[in-house]
């Protein structure tokens, strides 16, 4: 290819509705675009479709309104994995967040082992939930459990951790916190070593006590990190399934099920497809409603105040 | 290391030395409970996996093994035959890293460098599906991939998981993208290269450590995943790892030390990578704090 002016030459060659640039930028990017448009956007479409017919995979599919949607929203079992929802969603971010905190804070200075301790907090978040739900299954187990066997070995009542609905929530929970708490950790521990130190410093040297130091000057300065923190396990408790499907699949008697559980049993065992889908974007608008809150009211109260 | 270097040069090193070394003895008191608390699940997880059947099922439990022994790890491979899941869980996650950025690095590189009409509406559909549940793809694709007559292949996951891990990827990507300078490129490309070879020669080498974090995250988040794999395999041809585990479960109850063996194989992707590509890990989970 010739060196010289070879934009001049492809500028005047090409006689194209549209830039040069143009082309190539969707050249090169409409693989992936394709691919997304083809396996991700129009099955989701399809079965947002779907989820306002009577789907059962049987062939003929009644068109059913908002059937589907009014069905689960008055039902016992939705509104069961909904509570569920609620709690997991609300316990576990609250203690991941606040925990992972208290110890990036606690931990975070130039420690020996500090790297190793590091690399140990990285294995949780990037194993299997899979593995998780069925380690933690097996700590919990009423027989040969460890969990029960260290209570018996202090002459505390045995737990009947998993046959419990309520102690088999909290189970669930108790994986889920050991699994994410440790990326809660690294990422405040990368936000608090971004920090700007002179804030810090002219509140030690104005005489603030390390609590006043950080209620009035760290936790505000985190802020971004936490909200992204927040974002990122609002998002994900609302997808959570492999955790609970290999510690309980969804029981004793619901009391386990989310609401990935719950649609994912409508659909599999079921073989309702259409409340299932319907069950899923509820799920989805739900995760997209509390992200909304949780940028929309500060938003808001911002907003306030400049007026 | 500047920050220690000014410390060290500062007066009063005496009272200085005492303050730190009183509050020192509290942060390595909760580094070490941090720590023991993180890793022991795990370690119960190995100790479970090196019994012997009569030791997992003893009242009182034993806290440290009576005999160490293979025989759980023998059993996972002749009795419950698990070589066809690892196999299928490899090829699969092998071919999604592979698919995925063969696809997203080009799209990354024109998302960030040519100013496309549509290309917010790009970037906010990319958001949109970072935060789909799961499950909402899954009940779909078991429709489309059973009327093309793909379901319970390798392919069926192969194809989910790259249309599933592109967003991620390529949000991942363009982050590296933008740090690029556009001096290098444009000095290449008034040297005669085309599009593809900067892309090819001048780009991706530079983003290299991004590449690698990305797939590495790719892999881990297929190699992990349960849901796509249950919904849409049915038997062992094309059946993966995390599946696997359930087959443990029978109606005579729980094969506990075979279930542990097996779930410390899957783990050893995960330990290797954390060992070896922490940089790349840290980096690609912080790099917009991606997930999934």
């Amino acid at each position: 290819m010739p060196p010289v002016a070879q934009h001049q030459v492809s500028g005047r060659r090409r006689r194209s509705p549209l830039p040069y640039t143009w082309q190539r930028g969707y050249l090169l990017a409409s693989p992936a675009l394709l691919v997304m448009l083809a396996i991700l956007i129009y099955p989701l479409g399809y079965s947002f479709i779907m989820s306002f017919f009577r789907w059962d995979l049987s062939g003929s599919a009644p068109f059913v309104g908002m059937g589907n949607y009014t069905d689960e929203l008055s039902g016992r079992q939705f509104n069961q994995a909904l509570r569920n929802q609620a709690i997991f969603s609300v316990i576990s971010i609250t203690i991941e967040v606040v925990a992972g905190m208290a110890i990036a804070v606690l931990v975070n200075g130039k420690l020996r082992g500090m790297r190793l301790a590091r690399t140990l907090l990285l294995v949780p978040p990037m194993i299997a939930p899979a593995v998780v739900g069925l380690n933690f299954r097996w700590l919990f187990n009423t027989q040969y459990g460890l969990v029960d066997a260290l209570l018996r070995m202090f002459n505390l009542p045995d737990i009947p951790w998993l046959n419990h609905p309520t102690w088999a929530l909290v189970s669930v929970i108790v994986a889920d916190v050991w699994q994410n708490t440790p990326l809660m950790v690294l990422l405040f521990l990368a936000g608090l070593q971004s920090l700007p130190q002179e804030p810090l410093e002219a509140a030690t040297v104005d005489g603030a006590t390390p609590w006043q130091r950080f209620w009035h000057i760290v936790l505000p300065l985190m802020r971004p990190v936490i909200m992204i923190a927040l974002m990122l396990r609002i998002i994900d408790t609302f997808r959570t399934f492999d955790v609970v499907w290999l510690m309980t699949q969804g029981g004793p008697g619901g009391a386990t099920n989310l609401l990935t559980v719950y649609s994912y049993l409508l659909a599999f065992q079921a073989v309702d497809f259409g409340h299932a889908a319907a069950v899923s974007y509820i799920a989805l608008g739900m995760s997209l409603f509390v992200l909304g809150l949780l940028y929309g009211v500060p938003w808001l109260i911002a907003k306030r105040r400049a007026i | 290391m500047t920050e220690a270097a000014i410390v060290s040069e500062r007066p009063r090193p005496k009272r200085r030395r005492r303050r730190v070394t009183a509050g020192t003895v509290g942060q390595y008191l909760a580094l070490a409970l941090t720590v023991a608390f993180t890793v022991f699940p795990l370690v119960w997880l190995f100790l479970t996996s090196i019994r012997s059947s009569a030791d997992i099922f003893s009242v009182p439990v034993h806290i440290i093994p009576e005999t160490a022994t293979l025989t759980q790890y023998v059993s996972v491979f002749v009795e419950y035959d698990t070589m066809g899941y690892v196999w299928n869980t490899v090829i699969v996650s092998v071919a999604t890293v592979i698919l995925v950025h063969l696809l997203a690095i080009p799209c990354a590189y024109a998302l960030s460098r040519f100013r496309m009409p549509g290309a917010m509406l790009i970037f906010g559909v990319l958001l949109i599906m970072r935060m789909i549940p799961v499950i909402a793809l899954a009940i779909p694709l078991f429709a489309v991939f059973a009327a093309f007559g793909l379901l319970d292949t390798v392919w069926a996951l192969i194809l989910s998981h790259t249309a599933a891990k592109l967003p991620v990827a390529i949000w991942l990507l363009l982050g590296f993208m933008q740090d690029v300078p556009k001096e290098i490129e444009e000095a290449a490309q008034s040297d005669g290269a085309g599009t593809a070879r900067t892309l090819v020669q001048i780009v991706a080498p530079l983003i290299a450590p991004g590449i690698g974090a990305s797939a590495v995250i790719t892999f881990l988040f297929t190699w992990n995943d349960l849901l796509l794999a249950l919904t849409l395999t049915s038997s062992k041809a094309a059946q993966t790892l995390p599946v696997g585990l359930t087959n443990f479960v029978s109606q005579f109850g729980i094969d506990w030390g075979a279930m542990s063996a097996a779930g410390v194989l899957m783990v050893i992707p995960t330990l290797v990578f954390v060992w070896f590509a922490q940089g790349l890990l840290v980096k690609g989970l912080t790099t917009g704090a991606v997930r999934g």
